[in-house]
């Protein structure tokens, strides 16, 4: 079990400089979907198949998939353009990066369990788990691991009820900002029609609002026109 | 609080009994190795293989042809011949592509589509590998396969393959949301993300889809799950003549071969999730456990402690009437296929969300009537002795599904007609 933590570990460290290092946009986005998967893995050997499963579908299925999205919708469609490394950025960078791991080492290392229980940084083994049907209790610890999915539900909706209600609020509040965002230019309605032309079949098709000026012709806006 | 909350824990210990626990013994490992071998490498490659066949078959029969007889009795060996075909063919790839990302991308899509199948209990003790949060593993490796299908566009340095890309993941993200969102109230009867346990439950109480919230999710799942597998009428991403089959058109030999290996594997994956979830695996009767009740009280997920004939007979019945409903599933969607035209792209997305999102979100609300009202384990309705539950439950809840459906389609006539107000007027007043 160990080796395979090591080797998964070692894998998820490879696609995360991954990463960063590739040149290409798309290259990039699949070593971090590589790294994704790997987190995946080890909730698995942590015997959390239900986050691992969320972690494939949020960070996989969702995130990834917005990524490559937006890196479509950009001009530089094949991805293969990305900046070139600042020199300058390099030490804030270096010292931000090294900053981040030497916080986060001293902080697992030095961090203090619960009263009466061992601290999780130093556990190597979990505590041995009662079964259903061997005349032993069920423990709301062993039901949250055996049942994960179940009292992940529960918890959800009796006491993280206000998180839970507050991020989907913010979600929905994002979710309509970036619809408001992008519709406005849209909405124009003196932009000058050209490009697609909404017919009337079409409803709510989004013109492409390309003002005269912009593209580089010089024919005036349609707004002296209509008006 | 605490006492309230063990006491849950308590009243919940018969369900989490049932609740599957993987050792990894080495009996496990050669059961998941015969699996791999047999049914993953042998048995379900076989089976798309004679899917095509059939396909051709159906799809020749609506348009009055013969369809495959040259190969063999019927064209039966003709899948084989395609599969040698595609095998030695040479593949090709284009000087501009990007070479690993061009491998990879159909690698992605059939290992999403091969992964699905590891939960599904095809019968008693017949599950490759029983997970207990099921259902959300099958959402999360089916969301790999628009990552695939985008990774294949992009790479093929082409924009008929791009514009494919583009319009998949935006037709696949759509349509996961109601297909999800459908699965939700079989998640709620059951009262478990298990298939095993949806199986047994509906063993317990009969299939979910005699029901008027399980038919509504049922169809809903249906239509989605077809939209999912990129089949007319919902092929878009891959339009022969507009778009010359979109993200593949740059594949060849057996990397297409794969694609198409993908696509039937899906079907059929699909078919077998909505055999198992809404049409109660393979019980052979709706409201009776009639071949696996002959074993007395046993739970799907395990083999019992001695096989014996009349196990291994009950086992034959129940992968039989399986793959009969699976068959069956396909079969209609060969049959939508051969029948209708494809849709247009705006109307497909307002499909997605303005009527099969709205329907399956309240869908989920007249779910839990229904469970209230029948399944909830102690509700009791008896008119003279007979339990009427079932009734009572569809003269409640069949009412308001038709008053949502009404509901929504009108909703949407309404805006349409007002968004066609809105943009033929500009143009009457210039």
């Amino acid at each position: 079990m160990t080796y395979l933590f090591v080797f998964i570990s070692v894998l998820g460290l490879l696609a995360a400089l991954g990463t960063v290092l590739a040149r290409n946009l798309v290259h990039a986005g699949l070593f971090l979907v590589a790294f994704f998967f790997t987190v995946a893995c080890q909730f698995v050997l942590l015997e959390a198949e239900f986050l691992a499963a969320v972690q494939v579908l949020v960070y996989i299925g969702a995130v990834a998939i917005l990524l490559m999205f937006a890196i479509m919708l950009t001009r530089n469609v094949q991805g293969d353009m990305t900046t070139t490394t600042s020199r300058t950025w390099l030490l804030p960078a270096l010292v931000g990066g090294l900053g981040l791991f030497f916080v986060l080492m001293f902080g697992i290392n030095d961090q203090v369990g619960l009263k009466g229980r061992m601290t999780w940084a130093s556990a190597s083994t979990r505590p041995e788990i009662p079964r259903a049907g061997e005349g032993k209790p069920v423990t709301p610890r062993s039901a949250a691991i055996n049942d994960m999915g179940r009292m992940v539900g529960r918890e959800m909706v009796t006491r993280f009820v206000v998180p839970f209600e507050v991020a989907g609020l913010l979600l929905t509040a994002a979710l309509v900002g970036a619809v408001v965002v992008a519709y406005r230019e849209g909405d124009d309605a003196e932009s000058p029609r050209r490009g697609i032309q909404p017919t009337r079949l079409h409803g709510a098709v989004t013109v492409q609002a390309t003002n005269g000026h912009a593209d580089g012709s010089d024919l005036p806006s349609t707004a002296s026109v209509t008006s | 609080m605490a006492t309230v909350n063990i006491a849950m824990v308590w009243a919940d210990a018969l369900l989490w009994a049932q609740q599957p626990q993987i050792e990894l013994s080495w009996n496990t490992v050669i059961r998941w190795a015969l699996w791999l071998v047999l049914g993953f490498f042998g048995a379900f490659p076989g089976i798309v293989a004679y899917m095509v066949w059939a396909e051709r078959k159906v799809a020749a029969r609506f348009q009055d042809r013969i369809g495959p007889n040259r190969v063999g009795p019927l064209g039966l060996l003709q899948p084989i011949a395609d599969a040698i075909k595609l095998i030695t063919k040479e593949n090709i790839v284009p000087r501009t592509a990007d070479q690993w990302v061009h491998l990879l991308a159909p690698v992605i899509i059939l290992v999403s589509a091969f992964l699905v199948l590891a939960v599904v209990p095809f019968g008693i003790g017949l599950t490759p590998v029983n997970l207990p949060s099921g259902l959300i593993y099958l959402v999360a490796v089916s969301s790999l396969s628009p990552l695939g299908i985008f990774l294949a566009g992009w790479s093929s340095r082409n924009k008929y393959s791009l514009l494919g890309a583009m319009r998949s993941v935006a037709q696949l993200v759509s349509y996961e949301v109601p297909q999800v969102l459908a699965t939700v109230p079989v998640v709620l009867w059951a009262g478990s993300l298990s298939l095993n346990t949806i199986f047994d439950k509906q063993m317990e109480h009969g299939w979910f889809v005699f029901s008027p919230p399980g038919f509504l999710g049922f169809l809903i799942l249906l239509i989605a799950s077809i939209a999912e597998v990129n089949r007319t009428p919902f092929d878009l991403p891959e339009a022969e003549s507009e778009i010359i089959a979109g993200f593949h058109t740059e594949y060849s030999g057996m990397r297409f071969g794969l694609f198409f290996l993908a696509e039937y594997l899906s079907v059929f994956a699909i078919s077998c999730i909505m055999t198992a979830i809404y049409f109660g695996g393979g019980t052979l009767v709706p409201w009776s456990d009639f071949p696996a009740g002959t074993l007395g009280a046993i739970h799907s997920a395990y083999l019992p402690a001695s096989i014996n004939a009349t196990f291994i007979l009950v086992n034959l019945v129940l992968v039989a009437v399986f793959f009969a409903k699976v068959g069956f599933f396909i079969f209609l969607m060969f049959w939508v296929r051969a029948t209708l035209p494809r849709m247009r792209v705006d109307r497909l997305m307002n499909y997605a969300w303005k009527s099969l999102v709205p329907l399956s979100i309240a869908n989920v609300l007249v779910a839990a009537i229904w469970y209230e009202l029948v399944l909830r384990p102690g509700v009791v309705f008896k008119v003279a002795g007979w339990d009427v539950r079932w009734f009572v439950g569809t003269l409640v809840t069949a009412p308001i599904v038709l008053l949502l459906i009404w509901l929504v389609a009108r909703c949407n006539r309404l805006s349409e007609k007002a968004e066609v107000a809105s943009t033929t007027a500009p143009a009457a007043a210039r």
